[in-house]
């Protein structure tokens, strides 16, 4: 990804409000990990597995920290019943942004990424999860933008998935 | 040493801290005998102290105490070393350790009934403070340290395999509404909105 994508994207999370990002580092979206920790007004938090950074970004969205999740699309399925318990049943927000690994338009797919990334989304909208997906630059901070809104809306976890020029 | 019995003499002691509670018997008892808005009870195995982690970072200034059962934590042991990495002063963590898995109503063992030893996995993970206490005075002593004191605690409490939660009546309030209890205490304690956005 371009260093101008990656500082977008955090400078968009920022301008949304997010304060608060934990993580399970991937390869595609990587460039914004030391941008999150350059920045004192994010707190970062890296973890072993992503229902904990799904468990401890609802905690801390609980506790008044607008918060987000960073990782890789298996993430999803890993973290999907912290989602289903946390994030529908007891209805929490939260943003999820998710390197959409194997989709069509991600340059680095393979064998090895397409299944996964075949059955992303229809995982998110079997949770009724809401999604967007970002192929480019365009529009990208007046989406992360209402995609936060989103989420303090409905009290729920929205997904922002990217790929195409992202996964670069 | 009964699970009831420690929380009797723990609720007593709550005034503003935040108590993040797991699933099965010991949501029926804490809600029974606490009906304090800084409970979230969170009914889900497997997710209280990934809660409370998230909680005691983002509010150091608030003491965050943990309710876990060895069931849920060992389906969340990756907790441990973001736990021990970590270190948030703030945070007791309590595992009421029965060695089954209760809810079941067969009483299957846990791995804790056979060689694992939650306090050492958690010292191993970092977690300097885990220790494990088998009495009531003995969990009294760390129960009282881990409320006075700032610093990361991790209590491991063997209990007795009891069912005296199915006896008590199930809470009504649900998962939203109970949400919602817990935030709007927060933001009145805190003074700041926590959930965003208006009508």
């Amino acid at each position: 990804m371009e260093a101008e994508l990656a500082a977008r994207i955090v400078g968009g999370l920022k301008e949304a409000g997010i304060s608060f990002v934990s993580y399970l580092p991937e390869t595609r979206l990587s460039e914004i990990v030391p941008l999150f920790r350059e920045d004192p007004s994010f707190m970062v938090v890296p973890v072993a597995n992503e229902s904990e950074a799904i468990s401890i970004s609802a905690g801390a969205s609980l506790g008044g920290r607008p918060a987000a999740v960073y990782m890789e699309g298996s993430g999803v399925y890993v973290g999907s019943y912290n989602l289903l318990v946390l994030g529908k049943r007891l209805g929490v927000p939260m943003l999820l942004i998710v390197a959409y690994y194997g989709s069509v338009l991600d340059t680095r797919n393979s064998f090895l990424y397409a299944m996964p990334g075949i059955h992303l989304i229809p995982i998110l909208k079997s949770l009724d999860i809401q999604h967007e997906v970002f192929e480019n630059g365009a529009s990208l901070e007046t989406k992360i933008k209402g995609a936060v809104k989103m989420m303090h809306a409905i009290k729920q976890p929205v997904a922002l998935l990217f790929t195409g020029e992202f996964t670069i | 040493m009964n699970r009831y019995d420690c929380f009797e003499f723990l609720v007593p002691s709550m005034t503003d801290q935040l108590v993040v509670g797991s699933l099965s018997g010991q949501r029926v008892e804490w809600g029974h005998l606490s009906g304090h808005p800084g409970n979230l009870l969170v009914a889900s195995m497997g997710a209280a102290l990934g809660i409370g982690i998230g909680l005691a970072l983002v509010l150091p200034h608030r003491k965050v105490i943990v309710l876990e059962s060895d069931g849920s934590l060992l389906l969340s042991l990756y907790n441990l070393p973001t736990l021990g990495n970590l270190n948030p002063s703030n945070l007791a963590v309590f595992v009421f350790d029965n060695e089954v898995y209760s809810g079941t109503r067969i009483s299957e063992p846990s791995a804790t009934a056979g060689k694992t030893d939650l306090a050492s996995v958690a010292r191993s993970c970092g977690v300097e403070r885990a220790i494990t206490v088998r009495d009531l005075e003995s969990f009294k002593q760390e129960a009282t340290k881990a409320l006075q004191e700032n610093v990361l605690r991790f209590v491991v409490c063997k209990v007795d395999k009891t069912t005296g939660h199915r006896q008590i009546q199930r809470p009504t309030e649900d998962l939203w509404e109970h949400k919602y209890r817990f935030v709007r205490y927060l933001e009145k304690t805190e003074g700041k909105q926590i959930f965003m956005g208006r009508g």
